[in-house]
Order: C-alpha cells, then structure tokens, then sequence
C-alpha cells in the first residue's frame, strides 16, 4: 500500500493492545498482497509459482470481490487491466484491510474511532469530545483547502482524484486518465466497496455522475467536474 | 506496497494503560497516599509537506496525569492524546465560479467552494495524508518531552 495508516481510537478504555492487534492485521495484508514484495502471495501467483487454489483464503475472498466488482462496474474497476495478465489488487486491498480493521476495533468493543489510510477512512461514533467525526473532501484545485466538509458517526469515505501524486486512475477501456472529472468522493457502509466505485466513476469521466446517481442504497457520491460543478447525489451526508 | 505500513501512530499511543492500572493499584493496596496532578496541553507540529502546495499543521491537545505516591515518591506519568485537530484551512479564500446550468433531476448541483474549518481528517489525498503524518509526528514528539 506505502501508505501512512493512521489509527485514532478515541476511547479511554480501548488498550494499546488492541491497537497492536490492527496493526499487525495491517502487516499480514501487507505481507500477503503487496506486488513490492516478492514472497507475497500475489507475486508468487503473478509468477506462476502459487496456484489460486492453494493461496490464503484471503486472497481468494479478495480476488473474487474484485471480479464482482468489475462486472458491477462495467469494467471500470478492473485488477487486471494495468498488467494484462497480472493480478493487483491493490486498489480493493486498501479498503478491505481497513474495513476488516475497523471489525477488530468493534470486536474490541471501541465505539469512537477513525481508521485513515491515505485519505480513505472509516469513522465510527465521534472524535470525543466532538460528537462526530469531520471530515475535509480535498479540494481538487487548492491543495491547502476542502471543498466539502462531511460530518458523521458511522461511514466510509473514499476519494480518487486526478492528483499530482498517488494512484493514477485510467479508464480500463482506453488506457488513458479520464477526461472532464476532478474527483469522485464515495460514502458508504463499506470502505473497499467505496473506494472501488470511486475509481470506477472517476474512470468513467463525464459519464461518472449519471452511474453514481444509481448507486446500491447507502451509498452517495459527489464529483467534482473540470469546469468546477459539483454533482452529489441527493443522500451525499452534508454537515 | 513499497514502503509496507510505515506509519504507526495511535490516540492512546503514548499511554501504557496496563502497566499505569498495574501501578495505581500496587499503590492502592500498600500505599494509599497518592498526589494526582492533572494538566491539559495543546501541541502544534511542524508544517508537515504537502509537496509544493502548501504545508498542513496538526494540533493535539494532549492530558498528562502526573500521579506520585506520598512515601516513596514514586512518580508515574501518563500522557494521552484527546484530540488531534486539523487547523491547516487558516484563510478563507472563496474561489467558487457560480455556474447557472439546471442540475440534472437525481443530482444536485453545486458550485465548487473552498472551504477552511475545524476538521478531523482528508479525504482524497496522498500528499495530504503524508504531510498529516509528518506534523502529527512531531506534535507527539514535542509532547512526550513535556
């Protein structure tokens, strides 16, 4: 992922081991699907020298979302595309691991808390003493400000941009950046699902708010178009 | 996947809860003359990068409990971090272009708006994120040395 993940657990009677627990969830996801790494399970399948059927159950439960997703899509949020041939999925990781973190600290019985892995999150509760969590959209054109600010107790928030650096989004169809859009900032139960229909729609282009407006329900989106509109759909949280 | 998780910062990272209740409780049993202070403290980081853009600051208010027990003298310190703020939007500057276009029916239009106001978090991008790590970093440093 080679990101910062930042854990804020809010609750006082949460323990430093819980926390040392999501972290090492954290370095097994790690370890297991990072294409930096050569003995993890998806370059030795990337080789040919693991075969899906004997890879960790993980690994299967991740792949077979990613496929679900990609016809869920339209193609546009597809693991195979970058590499033809080559499996990454990177881009569901991310939100899963984060997802699956946040199952840990409920199992632990932590109530307040946001999980943040280079700008995707889930938030649960509030950031004591404040009774909700707030959270800043990147504005896609002034790096220092947001363009939203979002307030919420129990969400996921995913955005993909065309930014400087970080992970760069093409359309899977054509190979080339979408045209027309800024940014894509998907709400929802799920992170990993969030985060993939982010990158779908933001691949999408123009043609990405017209897709969002029919989204599962409980999820919301706002874009941020080139000429500087903002579409959101009508269940997008406002603070 | 480069770099793995290098970033492990947590809320309750500077306190040692167990090992503070193992100790408030020794005390309780043997020893039950204890002084608590209590103090708050707000730390601000260094500007952490965000590439040439600009800089983002994060401020953490930070309650060190300073418990010494009467007869020996034994003092134990716990710092915890109760809350971590974002004051990186200091200057409102309104660069929004209203746009008169009739929004289509199932979204709803708005212009783009630049916003500076108490946040937690960003979401949407890397650079942020980083920059977030970096002041946040050295915020903790500066309060474990309080």
């Amino acid at each position: 992922m080679g990101m910062p993940v930042v854990l804020d657990v809010r609750d006082a009677d949460v323990g430093g081991d819980v926390l040392d627990r999501v972290f090492d969830w954290l370095r097994f996801v790690d370890a297991t699907f990072s294409t930096y790494k050569d003995d993890s399970e998806i370059s030795r399948i990337n080789r040919g020298e693991l075969e899906l059927g004997d890879a960790d159950e993980t690994v299967r439960e991740v792949l077979d979302r990613c496929e679900e997703l990609r016809q869920e899509t339209g193609g546009y949020f597809d693991v195979r595309a970058p590499l033809p041939g080559l499996v990454d999925p990177s881009g569901l990781v991310k939100g899963w691991a984060v997802d699956r973190a946040g199952a840990i600290l409920d199992e632990a019985g932590a109530r307040n808390y946001a999980v943040n892995a280079g700008g995707d999150m889930v938030l649960r509760g509030g950031a004591l003493p404040d009774a909700c969590w707030r959270v800043g959209i990147q504005h896609p054109l002034i790096r220092d400000r947001v363009a939203k600010v979002v307030e919420a107790n129990h969400l996921a928030v995913a955005t993909s941009g065309a930014y400087e650096r970080g992970e760069h989004v093409v359309d899977p169809h054509t190979a080339a950046p979408p045209a027309g859009v800024l940014s894509v900032t998907i709400t929802g139960p799920e992170l990993a699902t969030a985060d993939a229909y982010a990158t779908a729609a933001f691949a999408m282009g123009e043609a990405g708010p017209n897709w969002t407006a029919r989204l599962p329900s409980g999820y919301a989106a706002m874009t941020i178009l080139a000429d500087e509109r903002v579409l959101s759909t009508p269940a997008f949280p406002a603070p | 996947m480069r770099k793995a998780i290098t970033i492990a910062l947590t809320v309750t990272a500077l306190a040692v809860p167990s090992v503070n209740a193992w100790a408030s409780a020794t005390a309780q049993k043997t020893i039950p003359k204890k002084k608590v202070v209590v103090a708050t403290k707000s730390f601000t980081g260094t500007p952490g990068s965000a590439d040439r853009w600009g800089n983002v600051q994060v401020t953490i208010v930070v309650k060190k409990t300073t418990t010494t027990v009467v007869k020996t003298k034994k003092v134990t310190v716990l710092r915890r971090i109760t809350n971590v703020a974002v004051p990186v939007f200091p200057n409102h500057t309104d660069r929004s272009i209203f746009i008169n276009q009739q929004a289509l029916p199932y979204l709803v239009q708005e212009t783009l708006q630049a916003q500076s106001t108490g946040i937690n978090m960003v979401s949407g991008a890397t650079y942020t994120s980083q920059g977030f790590v970096q002041s946040l970093q050295s915020a903790i440093l500066s309060a474990k040395a309080w």
